[in-house]
């Protein structure tokens, strides 16, 4: 802990106003996402909470028929907009989460296997790795999505929506995980505490995951905070095209999509608060990931 | 014209960092003389480079020329150094593959280079090129063909020609050789050396190897920790060292002759200490073995144009 | 060079090859044809001989081949809805996305490559950073975010542009132009920068990144070091350098406008391809999305292609398989 406080790295991000502020901003939303339940006055998720006649309430203002007030209005359906930002920020942040672990964990696997044991291996995946980073990963993800849609009957759909989402996002983005394991590697493979435990006659699996492992971590804990920024904004992409969160459980994109029909008939509110969250979001999660990576970037210094 | 081609008065070069203010060069003065070839040796990290970078203004930031300022043909140039690049002052690094830009023919580099500075025809820069190529070596005919199709040796030749176009009086060579093997290294110090001679250009060569210096300088100036060890007559330096590290550096050079076979290579114990660490007093005194109390509180001045040692100082002071 | 030329030719034809691959994969197995084309009322014998028809009990690799041809020569299916012809629906709506994406394009490469040589040659001065700071958010914005914070206000708000749509179109034959039109023009302003605002700040921030760090290299410095001025040094010396890794990765970044458009076109009900696309997804619409997937796959390879070979021209120093070191 010592080490920590009094490291470089506390030092340059306690001079950095970027870092700093980013930092808050990220903390207060991921606090609030998690302590949803008892922050938020209603549960947007529960159809039965729901009373229609409290659609289209303004900000802070008393609905005409039932007289309740919401802090942020309501939407379409009588959702109280507040509770559904802090919810659908939630799901936000669960899809992101869920979607790098899956990225990291295959990207990390097969960039070990790659990197050590080589040959016609190491060939296929870096020629899958290849052809998958022509195409952007959101075409990948819309793809995947678009194949597991067509492949489960009609009533899963709905059910695993989530789940879809996490596998599409997190399938399209293991590329770059892969990639630096199997360089670094390759690297750790040619020293000598890497022949001694051949020697001593450990197992393939177990030098991978006992002694490379550890050491090519670094460079993963960056890659996997930009990823997860890109996966937020791909759920939240995927989502607002309609094919990601559903209505009924709506994150920020759904609410921001749903809130664009309305632009025009005049209830801005029900775009813009989602929008501005969403903002505030990524912007705050990209600020970090980038600060992160300039910081740890020792050829910069 | 003043004996001294280039005067370099009590520079000192500054960093800002976290951790204060690093001195890369401390209050450091030396002389070239016309037509000579000093010699500047040291370890990595003493400020060779950095010195010459000081003299034609190419200081990386966030360093700075702090104080000190530098004369050129008697008049002051460390506030304008822009002016003398090229024609008065030239400058080759280390790494030639780094130095020549990839994606220009090379003959395109040094009719740029000359036209810049001459106010001729295109052809007659062509053919001023071709002279070039030829003095340092290279057919002229290549004047097509792009650098990554030279050799290491070749290149640096190249990186010479492109030195010597604007026809300067002073070429500050930073460690030209150090990236090549030592057969061209030979090749391309005989080179150096013609072409001080015939011309009558002034060299600064830095290195960090004892051989080049003994072949090729006139006079050597050694750089320990940013300041100015020992400067003087190379054949006297080397064969009388007046100052400790000088004498560490070489009797720990390998040699090849009977003598020292067998024997152990000598060192000097310990290292160059960093910037941010330095000792009080003389920077050398933690690895000196004739160390005195004085050493250890005052930074001992240049005694007797030749050595920055309490040794020298016979009362003085 | 022309050894170097042709193996990337091969590994192209193979890549599209596997594309076909995959989106002849999802044709045929993802869901099923006949259920989609009879409903659940078909008998066993209807459904036998539906299948025999569309040539399903054949081998795979004749129903592959099969549909490469087919694809090549335009056929694709029929869409499940409505049973238009895919190649038609394609065809229709391709003008809207290709004047789209080709606005974009130069919006962003334009922009972007000015900005980014003048924010590396004005390092830290006052107008550099603010141009930064405002790139920082281009970069870290989702493009719908960005295209529907537009139509608040430009079009709802300020009411200057229109929100939806492509305006009047000038049908050229085959093609449809909105540039023609006043209003096809107006409506392509909020579209083009929503979609091209996130290339320009990559292009920026990548063209600026690579300037400084050309600029510290040692041929800039020897040219400084000989004298040469600050414009010859910056112009003729690092920009062309700059130039080379920012027009592979802006050639790449192509495709991702492609991409992007879908979102783009959804946002503003822009009737082009990507539009066409999402709705196939969102009602599992399988020829259009196989038809789409295939195309853009093939689009892709050929930009890689293209660029590589760009690169190949630009940079000698790739011409000979082996350079001398």
């Amino acid at each position: 802990m010592r080490r920590f406080l009094e490291s470089d790295f506390l030092y340059d991000f306690l001079r950095a106003p970027v870092a700093i502020v980013s930092f808050c901003v990220v903390s207060i939303l991921v606090l609030s996402a998690i302590f949803a339940q008892f922050i938020a006055p209603t549960n947007p998720f529960d159809p039965a909470s729901l009373e229609l006649m409290n659609g289209f309430t303004p900000p802070m203002e008393p609905n005409m028929y039932t007289g309740e007030v919401f802090l942020l209005g309501t939407d379409d359906q009588g959702r109280d907009l507040f509770s559904a930002i802090l919810y659908g920020l939630r799901i936000s942040l669960f899809v992101g989460l869920m979607a790098v672990s899956l990225a990291m964990t295959m990207g990390v696997i097969l960039g070990l296997i790659a990197g050590y044991v080589g040959g016609w291996l190491d060939n296929l995946i870096m020629r899958l790795a290849d052809i998958q980073m022509t195409f952007p990963s959101i075409l990948i993800a819309m793809l995947i999505f678009g194949v597991a849609r067509g492949l489960l009957p009609p009533e899963l759909r709905y059910e695993m929506a989530i789940t879809v989402l996490i596998i599409s996002i997190g399938l399209s983005e293991w590329v770059p995980f892969a990639r630096t394991v199997r360089g670094s590697t390759m690297v750790e493979k040619e020293k000598e505490y890497i022949a001694a435990a051949q020697l001593i006659g450990l197992k393939k699996w177990q030098i991978m995951i006992r002694h490379i492992l550890p050491n090519v971590l670094g460079p993963v804990l960056v890659i996997a905070t930009i990823t997860f920024a890109l996966a937020i904004i791909a759920e939240a992409t995927l989502s607002f095209l309609g094919v990601g969160a559903p209505r009924t459980e709506p994150s920020l994109g759904t609410l921001i999509r749903v809130g664009q029909d309305f632009l025009f008939s005049g209830e801005w509110w029900i775009l813009l608060f989602p929008a501005l969250t969403l903002l505030a979001l990524a912007l705050a999660v990209n600020l970090l990931g980038d600060w992160l990576r300039d910081t740890l970037n020792p050829r910069l210094k | 014209m003043a004996e001294n081609l280039l005067e370099v008065r009590n520079i000192s070069v500054t960093f800002k960092t976290r951790y204060g203010i690093l001195k890369a060069l401390d209050n450091l003065s030396l002389n070239v003389k016309k037509g000579e070839i000093l010699g500047l040796v040291g370890e990595s990290g003493a400020g060779k480079s950095m010195t010459g970078a000081a003299i034609l203004g190419l200081i990386d930031a966030p360093g700075q020329l702090s104080s000190g300022e530098i004369f050129y043909k008697d008049e002051c140039i460390s506030d304008a150094p822009e002016a003398v690049r090229g024609h008065e002052i030239s400058m080759i690094f280390q790494d030639p593959l780094m130095s020549l830009n990839p994606l220009r023919k090379i003959g395109d580099q040094l009719v740029e280079t000359i036209l810049t500075h001459m106010n001729i025809s295109k052809s007659e820069a062509i053919k001023k090129a071709k002279n070039g190529l030829k003095e340092v070596g290279i057919d002229p005919s290549r004047l097509n063909s792009y650098p990554h199709t030279f050799s290491g040796g070749m290149r640096q030749r190249v990186v010479i020609a492109l030195a010597l176009a604007p026809e300067p009086s002073l070429i500050i060579a930073d460690e030209p050789t150090t990236a090549l093997d030592v057969s061209v290294q030979a090749q391309i110090l005989d080179l150096l050396k013609k072409l001080c001679k015939e011309r009558g250009t002034s060299i600064i060569l830095v290195t960090h190897d004892m051989g080049v210096i003994a072949e090729t300088t006139d006079r050597v100036g050694v750089l320990y920790a940013g300041r100015l060890a020992e400067i003087g007559n190379t054949r006297e330096v080397l064969t009388d060292p007046k100052h400790p590290y000088t004498k560490g550096l070489v009797e720990s050079t390998p040699r090849i002759d009977s003598n020292s076979f067998q024997k152990t290579l000598f060192q000097i114990p310990g290292s160059m200490p960093k910037l941010d660490a330095m000792p009080s007093g003389c920077a050398f005194h933690p690895r000196c073995e004739f160390s005195s109390d004085i050493c250890t509180k005052k930074i001992p001045p240049m005694l007797r144009n030749r050595s920055a040692c309490w040794l020298l100082d016979d009362g003085e002071l | 060079m022309l050894v170097i030329i042709f193996r990337r030719l091969g590994q192209s034809v193979l890549v599209l090859f596997l594309v076909a691959l995959i989106s002849f994969l999802i044709f045929r197995y993802v869901g099923n044809p006949v259920d989609n084309l009879m409903g659940q009322e078909a008998t066993l014998a209807q459904r036998a001989a539906l299948e025999e028809a569309l040539g399903l009990n054949d081998p795979f690799y004749k129903q592959y081949f099969g549909f490469v041809w087919n694809a090549l020569n335009f056929d694709f299916g029929n869409s499940y809805r409505g049973a238009l012809p895919v190649s038609d629906l394609i065809a229709s709506r391709l003008p809207a996305t290709i004047e789209l994406a080709l606005t974009s394009a130069i919006f962003a490469l334009f922009f972007g490559v000015i900005t980014g040589i003048y924010t590396a040659i004005r390092r830290g001065g006052y107008l550099a950073n603010i141009i930064l700071s405002t790139s920082l958010i281009g970069v870290s914005l989702p493009t719908f975010l960005i295209g529907v914070l537009l139509i608040w206000l430009f079009a709802v708000e300020l009411k200057w542009l229109p929100s939806f749509g492509r305006g009047d179109v000038v049908q050229l034959g085959w093609w449809s132009t909105g540039f023609l039109t006043l209003s096809g023009i107006k409506s392509l302003i909020l579209p083009s920068i929503t979609l091209g605002l996130y290339q320009l700040t990559l292009i920026m921030r990548l063209t600026r990144s690579e300037m400084l760090e050309v600029m510290r290299q040692d041929y800039v410095r020897f040219a400084k070091a000989l004298g040469l001025s600050s414009k010859q040094v910056n112009y003729k010396h690092a920009l062309p350098n700059t130039l080379v890794p920012v027009v592979t990765i802006a050639g790449l970044q192509l495709g991702s406008i492609v991409a992007f458009a879908i979102v783009t076109e959804t946002v503003f009900q822009w009737p082009g391809v990507g539009l066409l696309f999402i709705n196939a997804v969102y009602f599992v619409d399988i020829p259009v999305m196989s038809a789409y997937l295939l195309l853009v796959g093939v689009l892709f390879v050929i930009i890689n292609l293209f660029v590589d070979l760009l690169y190949l021209a630009i940079d000698p120093r790739l011409r000979d398989s082996n350079s001398s070191e």
